[in-house]
C-alpha cells in the first residue's frame, strides 16, 4: 500500500517534470525552427555583404530593456514589428522586449521605475500622467535626443509643450487617437436622419430612434472611463475647455453650480429618457459594442479603436461625427489622448536606450505606425498624403478643436480620476443623487490637491 | 447494483437526475469556456457570448501556443513550481515534525507564528516583498518567485502537517529511538512514509495554488521571457481589443497539467482531507 502511495506520487513528479523538459511539442518546433532558419539566411546574406568580422558581434549584444503596454493584437504586432526593424538597423543591440497587460502595466509602472534595474524605455501615456512620474524625478531628460534629433522643428509645438516641464523634455510623444460619436450610417438613413450638430438636433435622433425601438445609445461602464468620456464632452461642450482643463488641474472645485448643471440639465435626462441601454454597468465597452453590431443600439461615444474590434467585414456600415455643440458661444475641445515613450531614469543603458527612443520618434517608425493601425503620427515629416478618408477626417476634426484635451483619467491626478470616474458611476445608478456625490466629490479633491 | 434495481424508487430515479442537473450547472462556466475557444472574436461580437459558432476553429489553440507564447510560459511555469512545491514539503515537513513531536519553550508561540502568518492578507506583503527581493538582487529572476512562494506557503503546510503528525501513535517513534535510531532518521524513514496520505493530498493542493499564481508573477517579474502561464497569457488582455477566444483556448491549455496530476493524486487528496474525521 504504501510503496504504490510513493510510487504514484513520485510518477506525478516525474511526468510533470517530464512535462516541463518537452516543453514545446513537434509541430510549434518545427514552425519555429523555419523561422530560425529565415532568419539565419537574412544574417549571412547580410554578412555577404558587409563583413565577416560580423558574425561575431551579435554574441556581446549590448541590451536595451524595453517594456511596452501595447497588449492589444494589432499594436501588439506592430510593435514586435517595430523592434525587429530595429534591431536590423542595430545588429550590435539587443532589445529585450516585454509586452504586459494594459491595466496590469498601469500598476506594475511603479515598481519598474523604483526597481534597481527598471526597464530601460517604457511606453505611457502624455501629459499629466507622465508629470506625475517626472516631477518625482524618475523619468530621465531625453533634452539632448530632441535636439539631437531635429524634434523641436520637426513636432508641433502642442506635442512639444506636452512633453515639456520646465523648458526639458522628458516625453516622446508618437501617436494619438481621436474621440467621437459613432454611428450606424445604416439605421440613420433607415429612419432619415443627418449627423446632428447641435444638441437639439442630437435629441431629436435620440427622440426618432427610441420611437422606432431602437436604443440610441450603447455604453459599458463595467470600467468607468467610457463614463468619464461623457463627463469631458459635456463639461467642455457647456463650461468650456478652459473651465474643464482647470478643474483637471484642481482649481476648480466640484460643486460648482457650473458642473452641476452638466449633470442636472444634460446628462441625466439622457438616462432618465431611456436613451442609453440598461444595465451599462454590466458590459465592459466591448462587450456593449455588440449592441452597435447587431441594430439594437445605435451611437456609441467612442474612440477611434472601436473601428479596431468592429467586425472587419461591417465596419463600412459606422461613421463618426464631433460631439454635438450645446453652447455655441464656447471654444471647441476635443479629446484626443496621445501616447508614447520615455526612458527610466534609473536606466542601466541610457545610450543604447537614446538610440531606441531616437528610432521610435523617427519619420520611418512613425510611418509605420501610422501606415499599419492607421494611427495618427505626430512627427510632421510623416507623409499622410495617404491616409484613409477616416483618418483624414479624424485629422479634420481635431484640426478644427480650438483645444485638445487628453482624457479625464490622464488630465487629472490618477487618485482623483479613480474617485471622479466612480463617483460618475455612482451617479448612473442614482442620478438624483448627484447634489451629495459631488459635494463628496469635493472634499475628495481638496484631500488630493492639498497634499501636493 | 443493477441499473434495474438503482432505479427502484422513484425517489432514487429523481435524485439521479436532479444530481445530473446539478452537474451540468457546475460544468456550465467550463463548457462556456470550451465554446469560446473554438469561435472566432468576430461571432462572438456579431451572435453574443452564448452561441452555436456559424464556423468552428481549433485555430485558437494553435495561435495560444505560438504567438500568445503557451510554449515559453508552460515550461516557465514548472521552472517555478516544482522546486517551490518540492521545497515548501520538505521544509514544513521538519518543521511540523519538530512542532509536532519536541517540547521546547516557544513551541506554541512558534507554531501560532506559522498560523498567524497565513492569516496575513498578501497584499500587504506587495511593497515590502518587492523591496526586499529588490535589495536582494532577486528581481526578474526565477529564484525570487520560487523563494516567495516556499516561504509563503511554509505557514499553511506546517500547520496542517503537525496536526497531522501529532494523530502518529508516540510509541512508534519511542520505539525507533530505543533502538538508537538518530531524529533525522525517525524523520524519514518512520515520519514521512506515514505522513504521506497528507503530503499527497497537500503537494496536489500547493501545486495547484503555486501554478495558479498571477498576483507575485506580475509584481516580481518583468521580462516576458521569465513569466509563468498565467503572467504571460493576460498579456493578450488589451486596453480596448482582447483577444478572449485565444486567451481562454490558452487557459484551457494551461489547466491540463493541474486536472492530470489531480487525476493521479485524486485518491489520496480525498483521504487526506478527511483524515482525522472519524477518529
Amino acid at each position: 500500500m504504501k510503496k504504490t502511495l510513493f510510487a504514484v506520487v513520485a510518477m506525478a513528479m516525474i511526468l510533470s517534470l517530464a512535462l516541463a523538459a518537452c516543453g514545446p511539442t513537434p509541430t510549434p518546433q518545427i514552425i519555429e525552427k523555419t523561422v530560425e532558419v529565415t532568419k539565419e539566411v537574412v544574417v549571412t546574406k547580410e554578412v555577404v555583404v558587409t563583413k565577416e568580422v560580423e558574425v561575431e558581434k551579435p554574441v556581446d549584444r549590448r541590451v536595451v530593456i524595453y517594456n511596452s503596454y501595447a497588449s492589444d493584437p494589432a499594436p501588439r504586432a506592430a510593435d514586435e514589428a517595430l523592434v525587429k526593424m530595429f534591431e536590423e538597423a542595430h545588429p550590435d543591440i539587443e532589445v529585450q522586449h516585454s509586452t504586459v497587460a494594459h491595466e496590469d502595466f498601469k500598476q506594475a509602472i511603479r515598481a519598474y521605475l523604483t526597481a534597481s534595474t527598471p526597464p530601460d524605455v517604457m511606453t505611457w501615456f502624455a501629459g499629466n500622467r507622465a508629470r506625475f512620474f517626472i516631477d518625482k524625478g524618475l523619468i530621465m531628460d531625453i533634452s539632448d535626443v530632441w535636439e539631437q534629433e531635429g524634434w523641436n522643428e520637426d513636432y508641433p509645438a502642442g506635442f512639444r509643450a506636452l512633453s515639456t516641464v520646465n523648458d526639458k523634455q522628458y516625453f516622446l510623444p508618437t501617436s494619438w487617437y481621436w474621440w467621437a460619436v459613432y454611428y450606424r450610417k445604416d439605421i440613420f438613413e433607415q429612419y432619415n436622419l443627418q449627423e446632428p450638430q447641435t444638441w437639439e438636433e442630437f435629441l431629436q435622433v435620440c427622440e426618432t430612434l427610441k420611437a422606432n425601438g431602437i436604443t440610441p445609445l450603447t455604453i459599458g461602464t463595467k470600467y468607468p472611463w467610457t463614463a468619464a468620456a461623457w463627463f469631458d464632452y459635456l463639461n467642455m461642450r457647456v463650461n468650456g475647455p478652459e473651465f474643464h482643463i482647470n478643474l483637471m488641474l484642481g482649481k476648480e472645485a466640484y460643486n460648482d453650480p457650473r458642473v452641476l448643471k452638466v449633470f442636472t440639465d444634460y446628462w441625466a435626462p439622457l438616462i432618465e429618457n431611456g436613451y442609453f441601454i440598461d444595465d451599462p454597468a454590466a458590459y465592459t465597452w466591448s462587450e456593449a459594442l455588440q449592441f452597435m453590431v447587431d441594430g439594437s443600439s445605435a451611437m456609441y461615444l467612442m474612440g477611434d479603436f472601436l473601428r479596431d474590434s468592429y467586425p472587419a467585414d461591417q465596419v463600412g456600415k459606422i461613421d463618426f461625427f464631433r460631439f454635438p455643440v450645446i453652447d455655441p458661444a464656447m471654444p471647441i475641445g476635443e479629446d484626443a489622448p496621445t501616447d508614447g515613450f520615455f526612458i527610466a531614469a534609473q536606466s542601466q543603458h541610457p545610450e543604447d536606450a537614446k538610440t531606441f527612443l531616437a528610432f521610435l520618434g523617427s519619420v520611418e517608425a512613425q510611418q509605420y505606425n501610422a501606415d499599419v493601425l492607421g494611427r495618427l503620427p505626430t512627427n510632421l515629416k510623416v507623409d499622410t498624403s495617404k491616409f484613409t478618408p477616416v483618418q483624414q477626417k479624424g485629422l479634420e476634426l481635431i484640426k478644427g478643436a480650438d483645444y485638445v484635451a487628453q482624457f479625464y483619467d490622464r488630465d487629472t491626478t490618477p487618485e482623483m480620476a479613480e474617485r471622479g470616474m466612480s463617483a460618475f458611476s455612482e451617479f448612473w445608478a442614482n442620478p438624483a443623487k448627484i447634489q451629495a456625490i459631488l459635494e463628496q466629490l469635493e472634499l475628495e479633491r481638496q484631500e488630493i490637491f492639498a497634499e501636493e | 447494483m443493477s441499473t434495474a434495481k438503482f432505479f427502484s424508487s422513484p425517489w432514487r430515479t429523481l435524485g439521479f437526475f436532479l444530481l445530473i442537473l446539478i452537474t451540468l450547472i457546475w460544468l456550465l462556466p467550463f463548457l462556456t469556456a470550451l465554446l469560446t475557444s473554438v469561435r472566432t472574436n468576430d461571432d462572438i461580437l456579431t451572435q453574443g457570448f452564448i452561441a452555436i459558432p456559424k464556423e468552428w476553429t481549433l485555430q485558437n489553440f494553435v495561435t495560444a501556443w505560438n504567438r500568445g507564447g503557451l510554449h515559453k510560459y508552460l515550461p516557465n511555469s514548472f521552472i517555478i513550481t516544482i522546486p517551490a512545491l518540492f521545497a515548501t514539503l520538505l521544509l514544513s515537513s521538519l518543521s511540523a515534525y519538530a512542532l509536532a513531536r519536541f517540547k521546547f519553550p516557544g513551541n506554541r508561540l512558534l507554531f501560532f507564528l506559522y498560523v498567524g502568518g497565513t492569516m496575513l492578507p498578501f497584499q500587504v506583503l506587495l511593497l515590502p516583498v518587492f523591496r526586499l527581493t529588490d535589495a536582494l538582487g532577486l528581481y526578474d529572476t526565477h529564484l525570487g518567485l520560487i523563494l516567495f512562494h516556499t516561504a509563503f506557503q511554509l505557514g499553511f503546510c506546517t500547520f496542517l502537517l503537525r496536526n497531522y503528525m501529532r494523530t502518529v501513535p508516540g510509541e512508534i517513534l519511542e520505539a525507533a529511538r530505543i533502538d538508537g535510531c538518530g531524529e533525522f532518521r525517525i524523520w524519514a524513514q518512520i515520519m514521512m512514509p506515514l505522513t504521506l496520505p497528507a503530503l499527497a493530498a497537500l503537494a496536489t493542493l500547493e501545486f495547484t495554488w503555486i501554478f495558479n499564481d498571477y498576483l507575485w508573477a506580475i509584481v516580481l517579474l518583468r521580462t516576458d521571457a521569465l513569466k509563468p502561464v498565467t503572467a504571460g497569457l493576460a498579456t493578450l488582455q488589451g486596453q480596448y481589443v482582447t483577444d478572449w477566444t485565444v486567451i481562454v483556448a490558452g487557459a484551457l491549455i494551461a489547466t491540463v497539467p493541474t486536472v492530470l496530476l489531480f487525476i493521479f493524486l485524486q485518491r489520496y487528496f480525498i483521504e487526506g482531507l478527511t483524515l482525522g474525521a472519524t477518529k
